[in-house]
């Protein structure tokens, strides 16, 4: 008897918790109507790549001394060095330099040993095709300079969330001269170097610990 | 057709806004015979609530992708009119001129049969709908009786248009359709029948007239909470939305039953469940919410701005008033509705047919007897 009773207050006791757990989710959708959208329209408007965005390599053919070490830092060696050595002057002479972009990952790794700075990571990043063969680029493709999403006048650029001022969510209508939320490396060495520089002028001033510390 | 309440049951109700005898009087006035104006005025109003059933679906199609987009922080449909508004009218055109297919292997004849056997008792359902007093096609003695024998043809269409695919997913899914219509049919009925005994009386405009004595509180959802409850939950699954969509999981069944469907036939199928959810609405206003009944009687506020129920300018604003607040009280549930569909995981289907048989079935009993006991021991509160 009262084995059925402990049973029947289970059933109700399941039942009124799952109307309840119910509840709660219904009332999380819907406090979820209140947030506004967060979307980028994309081919009307497009985020501002950030400062190390690692797009599409740039190459400046003049500035290569075929050296390749963009080859062995390569996880697969893509980069093809195409150069030959001319015995009178006992130089490399280079022909041709290609990155398939159907197959580099976007690592970067060539970027950072290349010992001539000949290569560079840019900010694209629209790289479709009809195609495959046609990722493959030359030292002519690989020359070109990208258009920026800044200076293009059939795209409004809008700012990543890191970028904007302190507090705001939506890149929309936020003028390009605001200053995004906190300060830039370069700007926080000029504040340590001003702070050195008032430190070393009067010791009273203790309003700058940063600036003492660097003091030493 | 519509019974004519002012002199079939005079004085009792105020009769409200009657059209049809307006029309047919004015008509009668220019020397028809009252045979001929009825003719007349009989193809009417059927157009009018299948137009009304048209649009309220073009509306609904576009409150569940602007709320389902909303609840996701998306935008949703923007380029087609202002906010999207057009893009339910796209989605049926691009439906409208897309190839009619019937797969080679297919019974054609099952196969074309199965989506009209599905819409068109859905649409022959709204004959009962009441948006106002005398707003009606067909006020019809057993009307919500006529609703819901009308549903369970809906089934067999499903089982048809699964059957006549020859597509394994497609007969999985119109096997669980079937099943779901079944076991939710039964709980639905009885908690329909609650109501009907508290009203004594099967038709939806008796139904109404019985919640609308004090306004908002003589509301059936008030005496019947659990009832109401029981029927928006089986009316979910009667139109298989989510949690209750197993028939066309795509993730288990493709598409279930709409595998096969393409152009017209499958606008049928998606025409079909939306008028349904719709319907389900407005029932679930009508028979728990008052129907078209404002929250505070409309009579009473006349007699309180000193005018008579039965002046013609009151006569127009009840009628709107009415047909506002059944819109209105009907959207509000289909917002519910798709709200609950991006709150709630689907449910399998052992747990489906659990909660039909082992839940909801004893449960709507149990409302049931509670109302007739209810009824005998408090006849005045209970509709004696």
């Amino acid at each position: 008897m009262f084995g059925f009773l402990k049973k029947v207050a289970d059933y109700t006791r399941d039942a009124v918790d799952a109307a309840n757990y119910l509840g709660q989710g219904l009332s999380v959708t819907f406090d979820h109507l209140r947030r506004r959208p967060i979307t980028v329209q994309y081919p009307y408007e497009k985020l501002i790549p950030s400062e190390r965005y690692r797009g599409r390599i740039h190459y400046e053919f003049d500035k290569c001394i075929a050296c390749e070490v963009c080859v062995r830092v390569c996880p697969i060696n893509l980069p093809v060095v195409d150069w030959v050595m001319n015995k009178e002057t006992k130089k490399k002479e280079l022909r041709n330099y290609s990155i398939d972009f159907g197959v580099c990952i976007f690592c970067g790794n060539c970027v950072e040993y290349c010992p001539t700075n000949c290569l560079s990571m840019t900010e694209e990043y629209e790289l479709a095709a009809f195609d495959r063969h046609s990722l493959n680029y030359d030292n002519v493709a690989l020359g070109r300079l990208p258009t920026s999403v800044t200076t293009d006048p059939s795209v409004q650029p809008l700012r990543e969330l890191a970028y904007l001022p302190a507090g705001v969510m939506d890149p929309h209508g936020v003028p390009a001269d605001q200053p995004r939320a906190g300060q830039l490396p370069a700007q926080v060495l000029e504040q340590l170097q001003a702070n050195a520089a008032a430190g070393d002028e009067g010791e009273s001033i203790e309003n700058a610990p940063v600036g003492d510390k660097a003091n030493g | 057709m519509v019974t004519n309440l002012a002199t079939a049951a005079p004085a009792l109700v105020s009769p409200g806004l009657d059209l049809e005898l307006s029309f047919t009087q004015a008509l009668q006035g220019l020397g028809l015979s009252p045979q001929v104006a009825h003719l007349i005025w009989l193809p009417l109003p059927m157009a009018l609530v299948l137009v009304a059933a048209i649009v309220g679906v073009l509306v609904t199609v576009w409150l569940e992708r602007k709320i389902s987009a909303a609840a996701q922080q998306r935008i949703g449909p923007e380029y087609a009119g202002p906010l999207g508004v057009l893009q339910p009218m796209a989605d049926g055109l691009k439906l409208l001129v897309k190839e009619d297919v019937i797969p080679a292997r297919a019974d054609g004849l099952l196969f074309t049969l199965g989506p009209v056997l599905v819409l068109v008792p859905v649409i022959l359902s709204w004959l009962i709908v009441p948006f106002g007093q005398n707003l009606l096609i067909s006020n019809v003695g057993v009307g919500i009786f006529l609703w819901i024998s009308l549903s369970s043809i809906q089934p067999i269409g499903l089982l048809m248009s699964g059957y006549a695919s020859n597509n394994k997913y497609s007969l999985l899914g119109g096997l669980r359709a079937a099943a779901q219509s079944i076991s939710y049919e039964i709980p639905l009925a009885l908690s329909v029948l609650a109501v009907v005994m508290m009203s004594n009386s099967l038709s939806t405009v008796d139904i109404v007239d019985q919640q609308n004595g004090a306004g908002v509180l003589s509301w059936n959802v008030w005496r019947q909470p659990v009832g109401f409850l029981i029927f928006w939950i089986c009316a979910l699954a009667e139109c298989e939305r989510l949690p209750f969509d197993l028939p066309e999981a795509e993730e288990e069944l493709v598409a279930g039953y709409q595998t096969e469907y393409a152009g017209m036939k499958f606008a049928l199928f998606y025409l079909g469940s939306y008028i349904n959810l719709v319907l389900s609405a407005l029932l679930v206003s009508v028979l728990y919410l008052g129907g078209w009944g404002f929250p505070i009687p409309v009579e009473w506020l006349a007699g309180w701005l000193g005018q008579s129920v039965d002046a013609p300018v009151v006569q127009v604003i009840t009628a709107s008033v009415g047909i506002v607040m059944t819109v209105l009280k009907a959207y509000l549930l289909v917002f519910l509705a798709i709200l609950l569909r991006w709150t709630t995981p689907r449910v399998r289907i052992d747990q489906l047919l659990d909660l039909g048989w082992k839940f909801l079935l004893p449960l709507s009993l149990a409302n049931l007897l509670i109302t007739a006991a209810l009824k005998l021991v408090f006849p005045s509160a209970f509709g004696g």
